[in-house]
């Protein structure tokens, strides 16, 4: 069995599709393999890395700033909370946390897991992520957050939660850090490119109030797995403090050139791809128009499979979404009749995961299901590539039900 | 290529993308891989960072460009770029190029996945399970479990933080606050991501208690011990050794045997950092620089480096197979690991690690080891020993060149001495101004000519 992400019917994850300048600009690295820590070994990726950096600083609405590049959106999560850790105390990276006052992370109950597991990796503890209620549309309720009694060192909004795709009220949210004094996260893996959408950008208003973002350009923007980076505000050289070595067999300071260039000592990884370079080709090819028609295309299917949803019989939408995830249950004729009880939702779990089932082996399409505070098993619809049409979306609809119609 | 703002119809012109493809790949395989790989092409064409900067025209704009334009792009990027597949790059602790891996490189990129569940990446969930297994085969562990990871750095924080994770289980949960100060122990001569690991994982650099070497580089058992004692009195509770199998500078191999009974007798996790060194054991002849490996608890190695499979590839090898990588990792979000699937979701080992979406790291190291065999990656080990070898004595016979030490593994450590410095030894400057001639440690790892 073989499942290919670029096709048009595959809508599983948050990233999906094949842009052919990114997908050149991959093999072009992979015949050169070279590791991005130093000028010498990797001239021209640490130079277009820098480059990009820049440009996503620039759309986040910083005059400056740092940035890197990381192997996934939650490494960036994990490098965010590592450096407000070490602003709020930075003696932490040579003590260590034992014996030091429990430190707390506040962050929404639709924040991605990758919060929980850094927490953990990090030394912080599970326990001490406290997950801030959210509304009827997945979104941070900022009363709830002022509300919490301890002072966090670390406040993360969701811009573009995985499963709802909801966006956290970011002004407000920032507000309240600003009050308070606290390093604000904003993990914008899956939303942050709704910012190269001078139509959609709004979703993510106030995001230049943060300290830090996370975002992944091979989601929305199809750069290729794995495109993610980690910007920060902070230009006074935080990231490279907190995270420096200074191994002398790499980073020399008797150099030829100017040692500055060597930007490898930022990361926590010592050989790192260059994950920027397949961002920059596809960017320099299509521009920052052709970025932005992708991103208001795949939000105006989203918008069409909507309104087709609502109107066909045994479909029914969860919430009316905000960007491109479209959840919705499939109702087979069976169910149409019962009374939305306890019998129904229960019935109801199981029709998702049979017709997932019978999509997978058939290999027609396939798109994710999950049960989500405390709703049963719906289908969460992502749509991503330039590649899908209104065609594609209607045979989304018609499939299902002639997959489920016995059910 | 312009993309169609109606949504009637796809957004994308296919025919215009893989004529695109096609010619950019052309290009790659002529400039990158034939010239790349050319002795009589340069390894580099130096430029200064800003000149650099000016050439490549890195700004990023809102108009796209033609598609010549941009294949232009792609020969000025390969043009600038180091070749590290050329036969005399031999500046890191990887060089050279295998066709298969690259093939397999290319295969991973087209196909673009994550390797979470088994649902998005069958192939690849199965094939990591198997080449891991081999892995361990090799460092002579019949069951266990493993994954890969993206990078030796990542590999050797995975060892500490499972580590720690053993010794206090609760620490997952309620963090680090409450434990005790824990101590950890790594060579003088140790890779520099254990201090990056101790800072990160929250147990502080301060903490790492560094053993000192003999002159050959290697960690001293017996100041190991003594270590040991200083952190306990201190009211350390010591969790983690990490010895290291071919250091980064000098390739020396720490005496695993002597360590391991020492880890053993203090009931200490002992880890065995073989990022670099582990792919000797592929070899019958030189496998021995690595006996006791098999008596570690986690073990890091990266075929990305000596087995050239491409950046990146490291493999975290654990003796464990009780389920412990994913007690101590495991999340279980219920949008990817949904436990109502309708095949057995044990296949979904993606919870294993701190990632959520990581790349398919397998394929070009099975695809390569398919097409050469063990025997296959055994005569490159052996072939690479050898020129190491070849070289040491050529270095001892010409004058001006002095080596550092005997080598044991591929990496080959002298001084050019200038005509000017010799003699000249005594004088109090010597060393001062001959490190100003040096261009550091080699590592000497010549590419086969056949697979």
């Amino acid at each position: 069995m073989f499942v290919f992400s670029g096709h048009p019917r595959f809508f599983n994850q948050l990233y999906a599709g094949i842009d052919y300048y990114s997908l050149a600009a991959r093999f072009i690295t992979e015949a050169l393999n070279p590791s991005v820590y130093t000028y010498e070994v990797s001239p021209v990726f640490l130079l277009v890395e820098e480059a990009v950096i820049k440009k996503m600083i620039e759309f986040i609405g910083w005059e400056e700033g740092d940035g890197i590049f990381n192997p996934g959106g939650s490494v960036s999560n994990m490098y965010a909370m590592n450096l407000a850790r070490y602003k709020f105390c930075p003696e932490i990276k040579e003590k260590g946390l034992s014996g030091l006052p429990r430190l707390v992370l506040f962050t929404s109950e639709e924040c991605h897991y990758s919060m929980k597991k850094a927490a953990s990796f990090l030394g912080i503890g599970t326990e001490n992520v406290y997950f801030i209620k959210t509304d009827e549309r997945g979104k941070m309720i900022p009363e709830e957050l002022e509300k919490q009694g301890s002072a966090p060192f670390l406040v993360c909004a969701t811009a573009g939660t995985t499963v709802l795709g909801a966006f956290d009220p970011l002004d407000k949210i920032a507000n309240i850090c600003e009050k308070h004094g606290l390093w604000l996260h904003v993990d914008a893996s899956w939303g942050g490119s709704a910012l190269i959408s001078k139509k959609h950008c709004k979703l993510l208003h106030g995001i230049h109030r943060a300290d830090s973002v996370a975002w992944n350009p091979h989601k929305m923007l199809m750069a290729g797995i794995q495109c993610c980076a980690l910007l920060v505000k902070d230009n006074s050289g935080l990231l490279k403090k907190c995270y420096s070595a200074k191994a002398a067999y790499l980073f020399q300071q008797d150099k030829f050139y100017d040692v500055n260039y060597d930007t490898g000592d930022k990361s926590i990884q010592c050989s790192r791809r260059p994950d920027a370079f397949k961002f920059w080709l596809m960017w320099k090819a299509l521009g920052t128009t052709g970025l932005e028609e992708r991103v208001n295309r795949a939000l105006a299917l989203a918008r069409y499979l909507v309104e087709e949803i609502k109107k066909r019989e045994g479909f029914q939408l969860l919430l009316e979404p905000e960007y491109a995830n479209v959840c919705f249950w499939y109702i087979p004729p069976s169910l149409r009749k019962m009374e939305e009880g306890p019998e129904f939702w229960q019935k109801l779990h199981q029709v998702a995961p049979v017709i997932k089932e019978r999509m997978m082996k058939k290999g027609s399409m396939m798109l994710g299901y999950q049960p989500h505070r405390g709703k049963v098993n719906f289908f969460r619809q992502v749509i991503i590539s330039p590649q899908v049409s209104r065609e594609d979306m209607d045979f989304l609809l018609d499939e299902m039900e002639r997959l489920a119609k016995d059910l | 290529m312009a993309e169609s703002s109606s949504l009637e119809h796809p957004g994308l012109d296919k025919a215009a993308g893989e004529e695109f493809l096609q010619e950019a790949f052309q290009i790659l395989l002529e400039e990158a891989v034939r010239k790349g790989m050319d002795a009589t092409e340069k390894v580099c064409d130096w430029r200064e960072p800003q000149e650099l900067q000016e050439l490549l025209d890195l700004e990023l704009r809102s108009h796209g460009e033609p598609r010549q334009r941009v294949l232009e792009r792609c020969r000025d990027v390969i043009r600038y770029s180091v070749k590290t597949c050329h036969p005399r790059f031999f500046n890191q602790l990887f060089s050279g190029l295998d066709h298969h891996a690259l093939v397999g490189r290319m295969i991973t990129e087209a196909l673009n996945t994550s390797q979470y569940t088994y649902e998005i990446a069958p192939v690849f969930v199965l094939m990591e399970e198997v080449v891991l297994a081999k892995l361990r085969e090799l460092v002579g562990w019949s069951s266990g479990d493993g994954i890969f990871s993206p990078g030796g750095s990542i590999s050797n924080m995975y060892a500490m933080n499972v580590a720690r994770y053993r010794r206090f289980p609760d620490s997952k949960r309620k963090g680090s606050w409450a434990l005790p100060r824990l101590a950890l122990f790594t060579s003088q001569e140790s890779h520099y991501s254990i201090q990056k690991g101790a800072a990160f994982l929250g147990i502080g650099t301060d903490n790492i208690y560094l053993v000192g070497v003999d002159e050959r580089g290697k960690m001293i058992p017996e100041e190991l011990e003594k270590e040991i004692e200083r952190a306990k009195a201190e009211g350390a509770v010591p969790f983690f050794v990490s010895a290291t199998c071919g250091t980064t500078v000098l390739g020396a191999f720490d005496p695993l045997g002597s360590i391991a009974d020492v880890c053993q007798r203090h009931g200490i996790w002992f880890h065995v950092d073989a990022a670099w060194g582990g792919s000797a054991l592929l070899s019958r002849k030189h496998r021995h620089l690595l006996t006791g490996i098999e008596r570690a608890d986690s073990v890091a190695w990266n075929p990305h480096k000596m087995l050239m499979v491409g950046l990146q590839c490291s493999a975290f090898l654990l003796r464990d197979s009780s389920g412990l990588l994913q007690r101590c990792h495991g999340a279980s979000a219920t949008y990817l690991f949904q436990p109502d699937k309708f095949y057995d979701v044990s296949y979904d080992t993606g919870d294993k690690t701190v990632q959520c979406g990581r790349r398919v790291d397998c394929l070009k190291l099975w695809l390569l080891w398919k097409a050469v065999g063990t025997e296959g990656l055994e005569r490159r080990v052996d072939r690479a020993f050898a020129f190491t070898r070849y070289l040491a004595e050529e270095v001892k016979r010409r004058e001006g060149f002095q080596l550092v030490l005997e080598p044991e593994f591929i990496n080959l450590c002298f001084w050019f001495v200038p005509p000017s410095l010799r003699g000249k030894e005594g004088s109090a400057d010597y060393w001062s101004r001959l490190g100003k001639v040096s261009v550091g440690a080699t590592v000497l790892r010549p590419a086969p000519s056949k697979p």
